[in-house]
């Protein structure tokens, strides 16, 4: 049995080591490019006075970013589940829909309202917008797993609703918190549409400048390497502030009704602050794509916009399966317990995260068009989009194996259940809605792609994104208007469907209790 | 790297099909950094006239490039259209894009071919400023005229764009690197405004945010088809010889390593024919490199702008003007 166990994990941490090394392709890339350049020309780049500006201006921007999803984010959060409102889901899926609004079209759209927006104050602004729905995604669905026996129990003991939510709910969500903080960070490290938009010249804008501007591959690449340590001690610092495991999670299963705060001046407040996120966020863009259309409404060819819709799902959702696939041995080696390994791991697909989709784009053109028939196959495309995301799906994933509590699989595991059959029976049902988040991150993602997609496309294709950029690139946003709103319209269908309150859970619980 | 290309042929049963290489050719492949909008029914109308199927891959056309150069001698590409002669030096000194033979494009003017004959320019792109005739009264002579008081902040000027970045690398090569840097200076403190695109430009001084800029031509056309109305905006160009009329051009080449030379060459000529040449002018607004052609609605003739001579393929070397554009502070 021992032996057994031993030799499964073997297996998975092969098959773990296959996934690290497949996804390394843009950093390997990136080395090889980077050997062009002397030892000599290397040190230079690094340390010209231009380099630090442009590396502290990224660091800046994505504390800032990170900070204010972690307060407006989590507070948001909070307000969703705890306070008593009207419609909530229809709140918190209006809170999510901007995980659709490409970084590019916000800028471009807010840009056509106030056209002197510029500078990192503005990119912090525009990157806040468009990396909040990680936040409130994350620690939404971790508070909706959170043991509400416990919160009784405090609440009986004497504590203050306060003193409820900040001693014993949010110790809970910390991990998610932590989860979001690092999707929204990585998400600043590699975004290029704002920034370039906006005028600031952040790691990935640089890295651009070099592979376009002078076509200077050995520069880009030391730059990209730059990017991937930075990432490398964000996440490291991440990790350490985060601190150990918190022991006591939740039980699962025994979460009761959400008892929702019902106070007016707090639920008007709340509702307030959310729908200025969605003006903000969803309104405005639209309001400016709608009116250029209406302005001069252009001749929409319906089936080039299906065309384009169909290309586009079809392609996102398999690289959401692939990297769904490929995040799969990390999330049951996980399961089996704490190690080194896993961690290492998963913090190595985090960090490739940060890498911007114009490196993975080219890493995949260099090795991929020696492949022949599979380079710009649809295939091609959508393992880009698993290797760019690939980190959504393992931190919803993580996040969600670790709220299963450990006593859980202790009780399942005296019954005499196997690792497998414990991870199929107990820990996947209770883990599924993160999952399934981890899915639907990655698609969404994946739909909005340009760099990459522009690059690997099948020759021919168009996606909804590429439609959007081709206009937009001509300034006819009038024209590009009914491909976005396509875009967030079938964003939302998903996404909605995540939100529906889970009925299934009295099945979990009765799985649980005939282990 | 060669695991890592293992590892991505290992799932390699996915096989889209297409490769084999008929003698008779059915089908080209083009990558394409001019906008589909505008370039599509050129593909069409050959693609009728030859029955040749063209695989047309859009994309920016910088970007396009770095790809090539990534794909080096396994590109599916037999052909690159570029919207800047930039892009296309960049391919060319890689040594991808194979010597035209002489009878290719044999119409267009030799100005506007690279040195080399590894590209043809197919149409022009001149560098103008655009104006609101009921809000400027002295027209501008010379670039340097914009840097005195009566401009003061009220030029338009898109530092970051490929297009405003060439005709800086221009005065670079022309009048030397001081002269550009004193330039820049003078026009950052005469209060130029910062743009990001030529058609934002021609929209604020539509809007009246700003009177004149600096911009491509074509502009004021694009401008308004996009909005669809007559705009406030006229082209004006500066007295001949100026810098400030440097005229671009986008351009095309063949891959070396494409088996359909022949049938390539033939769209090449396609796009540098007179029937062809007549359309841009017509349909783009932009100007035909054919010697004598008629010249876009309301515009001068090639010739009589009196455009720098000016060796465009020079134009592709644009870091030493970005260093100077970042440390004048424009960039």
């Amino acid at each position: 049995m021992k032996r057994e166990n031993r030799l499964g994990s073997y297996g998975l941490r092969a098959l773990v080591a296959g996934v690290l090394i497949t996804i390394s392709q843009p950093l390997i890339y990136l080395f090889i490019r980077a050997s062009d350049k002397s030892a000599q020309e290397i040190l230079a780049l690094l340390t010209r006075q231009k380099t630090l500006d442009v590396l502290a201006l990224t660091l800046l921007l994505l504390v800032i970013v990170v900070l204010v999803n972690v307060f407006l984010g989590t507070a948001i959060a909070a307000g969703l589940h705890y306070v008593k409102m009207p419609y909530p889901r229809i709140l918190l899926v209006s809170t999510i829909l901007p995980l659709a609004i490409p970084s590019y079209v916000f800028t471009y759209t807010w840009m056509a309202i106030f056209p002197a927006l510029e500078g990192v104050w503005a990119a912090a602004f525009i990157l806040s917008l468009s990396t909040m729905p990680y936040m409130i995604l994350a620690v939404t669905i971790s508070f909706q797993r959170i043991d509400s026996g416990l919160i009784e129990v405090a609440r009986s003991l004497g504590l203050s609703k306060p003193a409820v939510f900040t001693r014993v709910i949010l110790p809970q969500v910390r991990r998610s918190i932590s989860a979001g903080a690092l999707l929204s960070g990585l998400y600043v490290l590699s975004d290029f549409g704002a920034v370039s938009l906006l005028n600031v010249e952040t790691l990935t804008v640089s890295i651009q400048n070099l592979f376009k501007s002078s076509y200077d591959r050995g520069a880009a690449s030391v730059i990209g390497i730059l990017l991937f340590f930075a990432a490398a001690i964000f996440v490291l610092f991440e990790s350490i502030l985060k601190g150990r495991d918190f022991e006591s999670r939740g039980a699962e299963g025994f979460q009761e009704r959400i008892r929702r705060i019902s106070n007016p001046g707090l639920s008007v407040f709340t509702i307030l602050v959310i729908s200025l996120y969605g003006f903000l966020a969803v309104v405005v863009p639209f309001y400016v794509l709608i009116s250029r259309y209406l302005q001069n409404p252009g001749v929409v060819a319906l089936s080039d916009l299906f065309t384009a819709a169909l290309s586009t799902v079809s392609v996102a959702g398999l690289g959401a399966f692939i990297a769904f696939i490929l995040s799969l041995p990390l999330a049951l080696l996980v399961t089996q317990g704490p190690s080194t390994f896993a961690a290492i791991s998963g913090k190595v697909i985090l960090i490739s995260h940060a890498l911007p989709g114009v490196v993975v784009g080219l890493a995949l053109v260099s090795f991929g068009s020696r492949l022949g028939p599979l380079y710009q196959s649809t295939f091609l495309l959508a393992f880009a989009y698993a290797v760019l995301f690939l980190a959504k799906s393992v931190a919803s994933t993580s996040a969600a194996l670790t709220l299963v509590s450990p006593q859980l699989k202790e009780v399942a595991a005296t019954l005499g259940k196997s690792k497998s059959s414990i991870a199929m029976q107990v820990v996947f049902p209770i883990a599924l809605p993160n999952l399934a988040l981890g899915i639907l991150l990655v698609f969404l993602t994946a739909m909005k792609e340009l760099p990459a997609t522009l690059m690997l496309r099948p020759t021919g294709m168009d996606t909804l994104a590429t439609e959007i950029w081709s206009f937009a690139a001509i300034s006819r946003f009038n024209e590009a208007a009914p491909y976005a709103l396509l875009l967030v319209i079938i964003a939302a269908i998903p996404t909605f469907i995540l939100t529906i309150p889970r009925a299934a859970k009295s099945d979990i619980e009765k799985k649980v209790s005939y282990l | 790297m060669a695991l890592a290309a293992l590892i991505l042929g290992g799932v390699s049963w996915v096989v889209s099909g297409s490769g084999s290489s008929d003698e008779q050719v059915k089908e080209l492949t083009i990558y394409s950094g001019r906008s589909e909008e505008f370039i599509a029914p050129f593909f069409a109308d050959w693609e009728q006239e030859s029955g040749i199927k063209l695989n047309i891959r859009y994309g920016d056309s910088a970007e396009l490039a770095a790809q090539i150069l990534e794909e080096g001698k396994n590109s599916p590409a037999d052909l690159f259209l570029s919207q800047d002669a930039g892009s296309l030096g960049a391919v060319s000194a890689a040594g991808l894009f194979t010597t035209l033979p002489a009878g290719v494009g044999a119409q267009i003017e030799d100005i506007y071919i690279a040195g080399n004959r590894t590209w043809i320019g197919v149409t022009g792109r001149a560098r103008v400023f655009a104006y609101r005739p009921s809000a400027v009264s002295v027209l501008p002579q010379s670039v340097s005229d914009l840097t005195k008081p009566v401009y003061k902040g009220r030029v338009g000027i898109a530092p970051s764009n490929a297009s405003f970045q060439a005709f800086v690398t221009a005065l670079i090569n022309e009048k030397g690197a001081q002269f550009a840097e004193n330039w820049l200076k003078a026009m950052k403190d005469n209060g130029a405004q910062i743009y990001l695109k030529n058609s934002a430009i021609v929209e604020a001084i539509d809007k009246g945010e700003i009177d004149l800029g600096l911009v491509n031509h074509y502009y004021t056309w694009e401008v308004s088809q996009a909005l669809g109305r007559d705009i406030d905006v006229e082209n004006g160009f500066f007295a001949p010889g100026d810098i400030g009329n440097l005229v671009n051009v986008s351009g095309i080449g063949i891959m070396a390593t494409s088996e359909k030379q022949e049938v390539a060459q033939d769209l090449i000529n396609y796009l540098t024919s007179e029937v062809a040449q007549a359309k841009f002018v017509e349909d783009t607004h932009e100007y035909s490199l054919i010697p004598g052609a008629k010249a876009p609605a309301s515009l001068p003739e090639l010739k009589s702008i009196g455009s720098p001579k000016v060796d465009l393929a020079s134009l592709e070397k644009v870091q030493a003007t970005q260093d100077l554009l970042t440390k004048v502070g424009l960039l």
